[in-house]
């Protein structure tokens, strides 16, 4: 890993601390969730759309995961 | 009555309940199903199905299992150059021969495979706040099998504005090439004749490791990042990919082919990966935007844009463009070639998907409501990769021919989901 990816990483850890940190100003209140709540901003929605597309990449470029896990395969053509 | 009226009022105050704590009043059970069908120009074709269903056994237990099924044909480059001659290749298995017209990119076009995969996910809340899941995958193809389980645990901190996730992996693949395992760096034999093999079969061990944030930002933002890391070790060649050894610049044809080796890998690799993605409301649509910067001990690093716009059309129909944005720069061990009389690396592979490139993906979603918790989807998308055509190692009449023709390719995809 060079240089400016240690500093990626290490902007990256900082914004999620800060943000952990000064949780008390993001965030919502509970009957604030009617948006969050809806379909549309569910974070695994089309999850097997998105599994399907990662296995794509996972075989035809160098990298693969970040997301989540691989559901595994050769991925060799 | 009373009763009846405890009972109106308790309901009703459940229903409260879920839609303060931001959770619908879920059905029991969904089901997630598409068909895929992958097209490469002149290359690659896949079909593909999967199902995935998921069910509550009650509010703190849910299961999910998921199955894949895919088929796939056509030719994939086998990692040789291009020449001016026919080249002719023995196939993996060591009977018969397969060849590339002059001025063409090498394609072995033996191959064809099916893969079946099943993947189940248990997930337990335990209490409010912390939930934990322990799942497996299976998946078989004529040559590979993978074998792994997983588990994770969630938590929520914050009025329940952040989640903090753990979640790891192992899993176990053994691989049997056809024809067996080849020796790194031996010449591709004759057909017919003794092949250079290690064994009919390796095996390779993967670790991954998981850590994820959920923020909620505000009423209409959700921020997620992610950090992973995935340590491989065992058998990371292609088994079926070989590396061309080209004459030198003084020899009468220089760039043209001597001899073709198998490559060759080093047994661990190492990749991390930085995942942010924003999700964010805006009058009734939505906005899906995330970025991947990945590397490993390959020296291969990329960075990846993928964003999603949904469109609400009302009336349970939308449409969802699609753009996503790939960079990579090659590993280490990527050679176009290797050239006779110089020193072997320690380390060599010809597999364009290790070069340095770029990657486009546009698509369109079209979904509907069919009825009521069942809807359908269409999507269309466009893949092409970018690469470079003529990179500075190459030589004599290497120079005349595209080092990397483009890869274009189609997906199309036909989604059912409901709920009952």
């Amino acid at each position: 890993m060079n240089r400016s990816s240690h500093l990626l990483v290490l902007g990256i850890a900082l914004a999620l601390g800060v943000m952990l940190s000064g949780c008390t100003t993001v965030g919502v209140k509970v009957w604030e969730r009617d948006i969050l709540a809806t379909p549309y901003m569910q974070p695994d929605r089309h999850s097997i759309e998105r599994e399907l597309d990662d296995h794509i990449y996972f075989s035809k470029e160098g990298s693969s995961g970040g997301r989540g896990f691989g559901g595994g395969g050769c991925g060799c053509n | 009555m009373q009763l009846n009226n405890q009972k109106s009022i308790k309901s009703a105050l459940a229903i409260a309940t879920t839609v303060l704590l931001g959770t619908s009043v879920a059905r029991a059970t969904d089901v997630e199903s598409t068909l895929l069908v992958y097209s490469e120009k002149d290359r690659v074709s896949a079909a593909e199905g999967a199902v995935a269903v998921s069910h509550n056994l009650d509010e703190n237990n849910q299961v999910r299992i998921k199955l894949t099924f895919d088929a796939l044909t056509g030719a994939s480059p086998n990692g040789a150059t291009t020449s001016k001659n026919i080249q002719t290749y023995t196939r993996p298995s060591g009977v018969g021969t397969y060849t590339s017209q002059p001025g063409q990119t090498p394609l072995d076009n033996t191959f064809h495979d099916s893969r079946v995969s099943v993947n189940g996910l248990y997930t337990k809340r335990l209490g409010r706040l912390t939930s934990i899941s322990i799942g497996g995958n299976f998946s078989s193809e004529f040559d590979y099998t993978s074998l792994g389980i997983n588990s994770g645990i969630s938590r929520d901190f914050n009025n329940r504005n952040t989640t903090i996730t753990l979640s790891g992996s192992l899993s176990v693949d053994k691989i049997r090439p056809v024809g067996g395992v080849p020796i790194p760096f031996a010449s591709l034999p004759l057909p017919s004749t003794s092949l250079p093999r290690v064994g009919p079969d390796d095996t390779k061990k993967t670790y991954d490791l998981l850590l994820g944030i959920t923020q909620t930002i505000d009423r209409k933002t959700l921020f997620r990042a992610n950090y992973s890391y995935s340590h491989a070790k065992g058998y990371l060649n292609d088994p079926y990919k070989i590396v061309s050894v080209v004459q030198d610049e003084s020899s009468p044809n220089p760039g043209e082919p001597v001899d073709f080796i198998y490559e060759k890998r080093p047994d661990t690799r190492s990749k991390q990966a930085i995942y942010a993605r924003l999700k964010r409301y805006f009058n009734g649509n939505n906005c899906d935007i995330s970025y991947r910067f990945f590397w490993d001990d390959w020296s291969l690093t990329s960075h990846t844009i993928d964003l999603f716009y949904l469109w609400d059309l009302k009336k349970g129909r939308s449409l969802e463009p699609h753009f996503r944005w790939y960079h990579q720069s090659a590993s280490d061990y990527y050679v176009p070639m290797l050239v006779e009389n110089r020193p072997l690396p320690q380390f060599a592979t010809a597999d364009y998907r290790l070069s340095t490139f770029s990657a486009v993906t546009v698509g369109l979603q079209y979904a509907f409501q069919v009825i009521p918790a069942h809807t359908m989807k269409l999507t269309f998308e466009y893949y092409r990769q970018f690469g470079d055509s003529s990179p500075p190692e190459i030589f004599g009449s290497l120079l005349n021919y595209d080092t990397f023709p483009a890869l274009k390719a189609i997906m199309i995809r036909l989604g059912y989901d409901f709920s009952f």
